[in-house]
């Protein structure tokens, strides 16, 4: 016993030393199971009140930017108003219009036998990185604002992450920019397809340049150009379809027996100067789970 | 100004440094900048070795919290700090380095042997970092480059902090 503790105290620092590097290492592994609410990240009150500050000071420098993606989106959308379709009067033309309408109000569900599927809400970007093998986007709206994790989230060129925790007021959003095969930390596909084919293959990062990702799984048979528009797929309940993920840049083909492009695509959002992004709020996923769910546990 | 309320002034400018100014400047995917470690090296020679380490993770922890990457930096950070006495030991001389000069600088080692000390500890720090950050030898190459580029970016942004602050004290 005396023994023991004269050999634990010779090598105190090195005992001590190990500790803390099993308790970083504790930390890493257990902070990288997906969808976790961590509290020890930006989204806590002390650092997301600071980033805040610093977004109050930097955001003006990106006014401009930020007034020419909102202008152009307000735009966008005002060519999809009722008003702006002409309607030709004659008696016996039936003009359809391109959009449904609903209820203004936000609170969701039912408007005559339609449901509203997707509700998008505005978040501020107040944190964002991109030279990270793993990038976290930190956003101004949490839980008491209606954010869950894993929500999808676009911006108004494209797709730009999901949700992955939440606190009352802040979320942390895992980027597009995420690498796929680097730590254990996540795999982080978007499923897309091309425009003109309808062909559905995955979108990754693969860490080298934050302007471009990876388009995989499209079979060598399709005839696929550079500028040709990849979309979201609609597979997944994080994104709805049409969503531009990005457009084609260069293509290639890994090794001569293999059956699929690796499609180098230029992401359609611009993550160097994100300030505005919509979190996507799929409402009818709850009952398609719980649907799913049911049958799980009869059939086991 | 006292030695601790130094260190307590460095260990804010560095954080905020790293968090508000550093993380934001985009040279190129293989070189990131990192500075706050300059904290655990210009602690005083005679601060005990376990103090070291705490302060380290403490430092670490700190950035973490901000960068979202949970464990990853405090784990370099305590690497560098327990190494830290070993290489100090290594570089001094015959009976330590002068007792009235507490703190690592240029003066108290000597141009030199301060630039080696800098450079073998950056070094060893970005090395725990980015195998940690990356995971696994798979991309050996782009590990080896990111971790010589992120290490000579780092080591000119500190002989230009020490060259900008060092005092004659």
């Amino acid at each position: 016993m005396r023994n023991l503790i004269i050999f634990l105290r010779r090598y105190f620092n090195f005992f001590l030393f190990l500790l803390l590097e099993v308790i970083c290492i504790v930390l890493v592994f257990r902070n990288n199971n997906f969808q976790k609410t961590a509290y020890l990240n930006s989204a806590n009150n002390v650092s997301g009140k600071l980033y805040d500050r610093y977004n109050n000071v930097q955001y003006y420098f990106h006014l401009k930017a930020t007034n020419d993606s909102l202008v152009s989106e307000n735009a966008r959308l005002h060519n999809l108003l009722r008003s702006s379709f002409d309607s030709m009067l004659t008696s016996n033309t039936v003009v359809t219009d391109t959009i449904r309408l609903y209820s203004d109000d936000t609170l969701h569900r039912v408007v005559g036998t339609q449901l509203r599927r997707y509700l998008y809400r505005e978040a501020k970007v107040i944190n964002n990185s991109v030279n990270r093998p793993v990038n976290y986007i930190t956003i101004h709206r949490g839980r008491l604002q209606g954010i869950r994790p894993n929500m999808g989230v676009i911006s108004p060129t494209g797709v730009v992450g999901m949700v992955r925790s939440v606190s009352d007021n802040y979320a942390v959003v895992l980027s597009m920019l995420a690498k796929s095969s680097g730590s254990a930390t996540s795999n982080f596909g978007v499923s897309a397809r091309l425009i003109k084919g309808k062909e559905t293959g995955t979108v990754y990062w693969d860490g080298a340049n934050p302007g471009y990702a990876i388009l995989r799984d499209i079979p060598r048979s399709v005839k696929v150009q550079k500028g040709d528009t990849v979309i979201t797929s609609g597979f997944s309940s994080l994104f709805p379809e049409n969503i531009p993920v990005g457009y084609i840049d260069e293509i290639s083909v890994s090794d001569k027996s293999s059956t699929a492009f690796s499609i180098r695509i230029k992401l359609a959002t611009n993550f160097y100067n994100l300030q505005y992004v919509y979190v996507i709020d799929n409402l009818l996923k709850d009952e398609q789970q719980q649907l799913e769910d049911s049958i799980y546990s009869l059939t086991k | 100004m006292s030695i601790l309320l130094r260190n307590i002034i460095r260990f804010v400018l560095l954080l905020l440094l790293q968090v508000f100014v550093l993380n934001k400047i985009l040279v190129h995917q293989l070189v990131s900048l990192e500075m706050y470690m300059l904290f655990i090296l210009l602690l005083p020679f005679n601060i005990p070795r376990p103090a070291v380490m705490l302060l380290g993770l403490l430092m670490g922890l700190s950035l973490d919290m901000f960068m979202n990457t949970m464990g990853i930096h405090a784990f370099a950070c305590v690497f560098m700090a327990y190494l830290r006495p070993f290489i100090i030991n290594i570089l001094s001389p015959q009976g330590g380095f002068e007792t009235n000069m507490k703190t690592p600088s240029m003066i108290s080692m000597g141009v030199s042997q301060f630039v080696t000390y800098i450079s073998i500890l950056v070094v060893l720090h970005h090395m725990a970092l980015f195998t940690l950050e990356v995971f696994g030898f798979g991309n050996f190459g782009y590990l080896l480059m990111k971790i010589v580029f992120s290490s000579i970016a780092s080591l000119i942004l500190i002989v230009l902090y020490e060259l900008l602050f060092f005092s004659k004290k």
